[in-house]
């Protein structure tokens, strides 16, 4: 096999050629990894092929859709164009694929949409109007941008602090209880927060998610100078979106690691975790409530650190340098558990489908936006593992899954509480 | 060209228009390849779209597919996990491909141990819930993520058949959607439709028909919708998944399952234990492992692979000697421990020294690893395997490793690793395989599929039993060789069983047309 | 025949006929029209090739006694009789296997293993003249439930209908014996050949020879008994203990048929036995294997009594019957042999025949059944004293096998037209009720293949390819 030059860059689709070659079909992308396998239930952690059925809605049938697509096997259609975004974008095929041989589906399935906003035929009518309410107002709601930082009430930004909360959308606009909790969280520690407020703009999630690069980089660029402006060197958010775009997806989108921004970025738990740990906040009160954990996917195994490469890919596909492989291992699995099983009175039980293995919530990858239903079916397809182990609460660590929980009970005329774990450590630390 | 209007009406009337498309879209989906099974191989070149994909939820709509497809004079293959993907596409234009996935029951009747399990059934799946009601099944060597059905009937091999035999004898009820459409219900079945108790026939035993060694029929003799299957009475302690992908592992209760690694002086020592632990009656698994298996444990990527198996040579690959043995205190903890006495006492004798052992397990109980063979190449395939005795896969092992060298590169290379070989049936046979290693896009491909049919004849001139006879191979090579003449015997069941040739056609004849047709394989044809 | 055979293997004497047109059991006689005594596989060939030629019956026998009327030719024909294919092959001790002619007996294949430490496992003291090629073929069942693989018989040479040779399994390989394969795997090629020809009757091809499995002698060996009041009181033991694999022979036997095989001195011992012997009988026989024999026979028995502790406290595990001369410890090694040819059969000792109706059911549906028979049994005027029952798990208990043995006086007319009814109504009472009659014999076939109308249709399909002609034991199965 000749060798060829490739990087790990997701505006060139051609550069996942040889992942897209590779697939055997084991369907390690569907299934729970095996060895976790909980029974015929709740077996698999793919939504979009387990509502959908068809191949095409698989992570295997994608990638063969977009080699058909590179060669001109397939043409783009409504059904194409629907296969590639009837998808949260959860990184379980990615996780479940790099158990056993290692190939970037995630990154092809990025590409594949760059691809097809390129090729003038995405994104969905819904996600464009998103970006059209971005651009204006710089959040995902169209709100005035000037009221980002609305949310305020006690605990407020200080000035002295090498700390950035940055807020998100969903927080600032919709969640004031995760903003607020968040910001009495960072207030007791001691350390503070500062704010970016109305020159935080959106991350770009929905953006860079949906194939728009462009648009996801200029929002990307705009937060990376705010930041850099600010002198702040750790950016704390407690939103899961905001946190894998802005650790993982700005690096990527400027040709560099995580490890080369000027600025770490961390989710509230990592600084809960560490909080704790130094003694600086403590859990007082005590909270009645048999929960369960939901991993959200871009805080676990999506959310590791950004390697940039690019090099020489030769027989047996070795590669030289050797690729860094990001397999979904150092997501943050642990801290929110060991979180949630410090404060007195909380009874953690896990669903089946945890951690690599977790079952998306549904809202991710513009699918809320395009397909409500599906992101509904999802959410529905969690609650019930969320019923199965009898818990009174889901506890998570994203607004947009929070959201997604807490329509999905409200339509249904169920009872199960829902909660960002922001809003259970400010109770607990009051 | 698609399927007629009028089919396709009548389908979407029997499963309903959210669970048929006939869409290129969908269809391309379905497609296997460029990778896979086989699908990196010439055989891939006669592979086609299907021109509809149709996923029944019940035998009885499986059996109107049949028959409008009888009507219609459509062609159809039936695919559950599609893991074979060389063989899971069409040989012929618009085909139905039935996907199986709905078909999805699981139901477990602990007492009388059998399992009845729908198409859409995976191991990983039926062996969770097996465990959970103190039983077990084989998890075979294609891997956890095969079709429970797909492979009782195919093949069904791995260490654990040591206790558990290969498939054919695990196999009890069965419900068999025949090409013409008509029901065939075996066992038990044909006296209750249900009661999956038993197999075996009334008189002569049909579940001849439905497999063999190997592979059988490869969805041209109908379909199977669901099938009773053995379980057998394991211990009563679980082990307990442990890890983080990719490092997941079962944590074993040690004083009822252990795992040990001796490192035996020679290969005949790895021989005579294997002798002496079936003459023991110990054990629950015995394997040699391939060297490069232990490569792959030990590294973290394929670059790590390469280095650490580039440091071998043809004297390190034959000085190690590597065996594997599982015991399972499947009585109680004391019979473990005596198990291990005796299996101790046996190495002592042969000088196998016991090797650091993880207390865990990475493949075999619940999970079967074969994904992971392609991570060292990009390409693998299993050209060669058997069930016979212990001393034959010594044998056939040292031949094929010489032939291999003609045929390196492209094959990877192995310093003359003699292939994987375990014990089945206490000792009364062996399971060899001849795993073999490819780049997909190496510019002497074509020499893989050289390579399987010179070790196609050097089964026939060596006298060698082989599981690679009906479509694995050319069909009209091997069928005069053995039995003699069994592939007449095939064809005639096939033209009885499916007079309109619509069952996944050309099958078991699609090699011989691959072979036909395959510009490079032209010279080597001489049968 | 004569040029195929010789002509000293060739009989139409009509005394030889009339031995060849019964058997030992209720089927009425039929009419064979030439015996021949084949000496190798290519005679049978020639045999079944001229056979197929010229659409006459061919009927396959190997055993020196039949029971089931499988082998009464009841349209004419060639009774061919393999019994003097009685080579003893090959005894491949490293690999466990033995391969045999049909004509091989038990007494003369154990005999032989027996010198090696090695034996095949036996069904229920076969009669020492049976083939056990032909045992096999039918699917006996055996004696010990503790093997997963089951199964012993592996691959075999036949003689399909129209005279071809072909060996199944791995034996297929060219040139076998002179190979690398040994023939120990039974399956393939392409399909698996060696089921059809099971329970078959001899309707589907002639087997020449066979390989079968050999297990090791135990070293030591230690036996058990449970007895029982009531047959639905062994029904938890017997589920529980094969599952454990503790064990290897392992069987429930009514006292009648257990007398009949305890007893020693007739008729004295077995009228003692028949009084003191508890109702039912279950037969453990703990095995020590080649190595460290006593340390296994001490962790099944710790287990045991861990289970019984645990499942059936109140049941005794006694290690002799009580009464019973020897407590019943020669039970071991008789249940490794066939019955001694010097002794009455034991199914004959009563009344002199016996009637065996068999079916695979599950453990816990033979109390239902045993009192479905017993509730009939004065429609026909027959005592349940003269009735014996068997119960054998298949398996670790995952299913069993369940016989009545009617013991009748074959000479009494009457009382053999009364066997023949009760047979079939008591058989057709219980197929009803879910018994699974594997192996429908006799008048039962008809009910059995009308039930399992599509199975019978694929079946005759199948025998239809492989001997369009039906020369092959015409008349048997639903053929």
């Amino acid at each position: 096999m000749p060798e060829e030059y490739v990087k790990l860059d997701v505006t060139d689709i051609d550069n996942f050629r040889y992942d897209m070659r590779r697939c055997v079909r084991c369907k390690g992308c569907k299934w729970v990894d095996h060895i976790y396998m909980p029974g015929s239930k709740f077996s698999t952690r793919c939504p979009s092929e387990k509502r959908y059925l068809f191949d095409s809605f698989s992570a295997w049938g994608r990638l063969r859709l977009a080699l058909g697509l590179m060669d001109g096997q397939v043409n783009y259609s409504q059904r194409l164009v629907e296969a590639i975004y009837k998808c949260q974008l959860c990184g379980a095929c990615d996780a479940g694929c790099k158990r056993n041989l290692d190939l970037e589906i995630s990154s092809s399935l990025e590409a594949l949409r760059i691809k097809c906003v390129n090729d003038g035929y995405g994104p969905m009518p819904e996600q464009k109007a998103l970006a059209e309410k971005i651009e204006k107002e710089h959040n995902v709601f169209g709100a005035p941008s000037k009221n980002r930082a609305k949310w305020i009430k006690e605990n407020k930004p200080v000035d002295e602090t090498d700390i950035i909360y940055f807020v998100g959308c969903y927080a600032s606009y919709k969640m004031p209880e995760i903003s607020r909790a968040t910001a009495s969280i960072l207030n007791a520690s001691g350390r503070g927060f500062k704010l970016m407020g109305p020159d935080e703009y959106c991350c770009g999630y929905p953006l860079y998610s949906t194939g728009q690069m462009d648009k996801a980089k200029e929002v990307a660029e705009h937060n990376i100078e705010s930041i850099e402006n600010s002198g702040a060197r750790t950016v704390v958010t407690s939103c899961a979106e905001c946190y894998k775009t802005l650790k993982v997806d700005y690096p990527k989108m400027l040709g560099k690691s995580t490890s080369d921004m000027g600025y770490q970025v961390i989710h509230l738990v990592e600084f809960v975790e560490e909080q704790l740990g130094e003694g600086n906040i403590q859990f007082k009160n005590k909270l009645d409530l048999r929960l369960t954990y939901h991993d959200s996917c871009n805080l676990a195994r999506m959310s590791e650190p950004w390697v940039y490469w690019e090099g020489k890919r030769g027989h047996f596909g070795l590669t030289e340098p050797t690729m860094p492989r990001r397999r979904g291992t150092y997501g943050l699995y642990g801290q929110p558990r060991d979180i949630l099983k410090s404060i007195p009175g909380a009874d953690l039980v896990e669903m089946v489908r945890i951690r690599e293995n977790a079952w998306c919530c549904g809202a991710g990858g513009g699918v809320k936006e395009a397909f409500p239903d599906f992101a509904k079916w999802s959410a529905d397809e969690r609650l019930l593992e969320a019923k199965d182990v009898g818990a009174q609460a889901l506890v998570t660590t994203c607004p947009r899954c929070k959201e997604n929980f807490t329509n999905t009970i409200k339509a249904s005329g169920d009872n199960m509480s829902v909660y960002d774990i922001s809003e259970l450590i400010g109770e607990a630390i009051k | 060209m698609s399927i007629p209007k009028e089919a396709y009406r009548v389908l979407e009337s029997i499963v309903g228009s959210e669970f048929i498309s006939e869409d290129p879209v969908d269809c391309e989906a379905h497609t296997p390849g460029p990778n896979g099974f086989e699908t990196d191989l010439g055989i891939a070149t006669i592979m086609k779209r299907p021109g509809c994909v149709i996923f029944p939820s019940t035998t009885e709509e499986v059996q109107k597919i049949v028959r409008t497809c009888n009507r219609y004079k459509i062609p159809f293959i039936p695919v559950s996990t599609q893991w074979w993907s060389g063989r899971g596409a069409p040989k012929v234009n618009d085909a139905i491909l039935l996907d199986l996935k709905r078909m999805d029951c699981c139901e477990i009747d602990e007492r009388h141990m059998y399992a009845v399990v729908g198409s859409g059934i995976i191991y990983s799946q039926l062996q969770e819930e097996a465990m959970k009601r103190g039983l077990y099944t084989t998890i075979p060597g294609g891997g956890s993520q095969v079709g429970v059905v797909a492979n009782h009937i195919l093949y069904g091999s791995s260490p654990l058949n040591y206790r558990t035999c290969i498939a054919n004898r695990r196999i009890l009820g069965v419900e068999w959607v025949l090409p013409s459409g008509e029901i065939l219900r075996l066992g038990s079945l044909a006296f209750n439709k249900d009661d999956f108790l038993w197999g075996e026939g009334i008189g002569p035993d049909l579940r001849g028909l439905i497999r063999g060694f190997s592979p059988g029929w490869m969805g041209s003799m109908g379909i199977v919708t669901k099938m009773s299957v053995k379980l057998f009475p394991f211990q009563p302690d679980k082990p307990i998944p442990t890890g983080i992908s990719p490092e997941t592992a079962l944590e074993l209760p040690l004083s009822r399952m252990r795992w040990y690694n001796f490192i035996m002086p020679d290969k005949g020592a790895v021989v005579k234990a294997m002798y002496e632990i079936g003459k023991a009656e110990i054990a629950a698994g015995v394997t040699k492992v391939p060297l490069f298996w232990r490569a792959i444990a030990k590294a973290n990527n394929k670059e790590e692979f390469w280095e650490i198996w580039d440091k071998e040579s043809e004297e390190s690959v034959a000085a190690m000697n590597v065996l594997r043995v599982l015991l399972i205190g499947f009585t109680s903890e004391r019979q473990l421990e005596y198990e291990e006495g005796v299996l101790l006492d046996i190495m002592e004798e042969l000088g196998g020294k016991q090797a650091r052992t993880k207390p865990t397990d990475e493949s075999w109980i619940k999970n079967a690893d074969s994904a992971g063979m392609w991570m060292m190449c990009g390409g693998y395939t299993s050209l060669e395997f058997d069930f016979e005795a212990i001393d034959h896969a010594i044998e056939k092992g040292v031949d094929c490793s010489a032939l291999k060298k003609d045929f390196t590169p492209p094959l990877m290379r192995a310093y003359g690793d003699q292939g994987w070989f375990q014990v089945g049936d206490f000792g009364h046979v062996a399971l060899f395989e001849f795993l073999t290693y490819h780049d997909p896009d190496d510019e002497e491909i074509h020499k893989v599929d050289e390579w399987a049919i010179a070790l196609a004849k050097l089964n026939i001139n060596k006298r060698y039993y082989t599981a690679q006879l009906a479509s694995h191979k050319p069909l009209f090579l091997t069928g005069p060789a053995y039995g003699p003449d069994y592939h007449k015997w095939m064809l005639r069941i096939k033209e009885e069983f499916d007079p309109n040739n619509l069952s996944n056609p050309p099958v078991p004849a699609d090699y011989d047309m691959f072979v036909d047709e395959a510009e490079w394989m032209k010279e080597i044809k001489d049968w | 025949m004569e040029q195929i055979v010789g002509a000293k293997k060739v009989f139409d004497s009509a005394d030889m006929l009339g031995k060849y047109a019964t058997d030992a059991g209720i089927c009425p006689p039929g009419a064979p029209t030439i015996i021949v005594k084949p000496k190798n596989a290519e005679q049978v060939s020639k045999v079944v090739s001229f056979a197929n030629n010229n659409s006459l019956p061919v009927i396959p026998i190997s055993s020196g006694i039949h029971f089931h009327g499988t082998t009464i030719p009841y349209q004419g024909g060639i009774v061919l009789d393999l019994s003097h294919m009685n080579k003893i092959l090959e005894v491949d001790a490293p690999n466990r296997r033995v391969r045999i002619e049909p004509g091989v007996t038990w007494e003369k294949v154990l005999e032989e293993l027996e010198k090696e430490e090695l034996r095949i496992i036996t069904p229920l003291l076969p009669h020492a003249s049976r083939s056990v090629v032909t045992d096999y073929l039918e699917r006996e069942v055996p004696v010990i439930p503790v093997y997963e693989f089951g199964e012993p018989l592996l691959t075999y040479e036949v003689v399909w209908p129209n005279g071809e040779l072909f060996r199944t399994g791995s034996a297929s390989v060219p040139y076998y014996p002179d190979s690398p394969a040994k023939g120990t795997n039974p399956a393939g090629p392409g399909i698996d050949f060696y089921r059809l020809l099971q329970g078959a009757q001899g309707t589907m091809g002639v087997v020449t020879w066979a390989n079968l499995k050999l297990e090791y002698l135990p070293k030591t060996d230690k036996i058990l008994f449970m007895t029982f009041l009531s047959l639905h009181d062994a029904i938890e033991p017997i589920y529980r203990i094969p599952k454990l694999r503790i064990g290897q022979e392992c069987l429930l036997l009514n006292h009648l048929d257990l007398a009949l095989i305890l007893a020693n001195e007739w008729p004295d011992e077995f009228i003692r036995l028949k009084s003191v012997l508890p109702s039912w009988t279950l037969v453990l026989v703990l095995s020590g294997a080649l190595r460290r024999p006593e340390e296994k026979i001490a962790y099944e028995e710790e287990a045991l009594q861990d289970l019984k502790k645990q499942f059936f406290a109140d049941m005794e595990i006694l290690h002799a019957l009580p009464g019973v001369t020897g407590g019943g410890r020669e039970l071991i090694k008789r249940l490794r042999k066939p019955w001694p040819k010097e002794i009455t059969y034991w199914k004959h000792r009563l009344r002199g025949a016996c009637q065996d109706l068999f079916f695979i059911a599950r453990p816990e549906e033979a109390p239902s059944y045993y009192h479905q028979v017993v509730d009939m049994l004065p429609r026909y005027g027959f005592p349940l004293e003269d009735m014996g029952f068997y119960l054998q798990p298949i398996e670790q208990s995952r299913a069993c096998h369940l016989e009545f043995n009617f013991y009748y006086n074959p000479n009494e007319a009457l009382e053999r037209e009364r066997m023949r009814i009760l047979y079939r109504e008591i058989g057709e009472e219980l197929l009803e009720m879910g018994a699974l009659f594997t192996r429908p014999y006799g008048d039962l076939a008809d009910l059995v293949y009308e039930k399992t109308a599509s199975y019978t249709t694929a079946l005759k399909k199948v025998k239809n390819l492989f001997d369009p002609n039906n020369i092959m034991n015409p008349g048997r199965l639903c053929f």
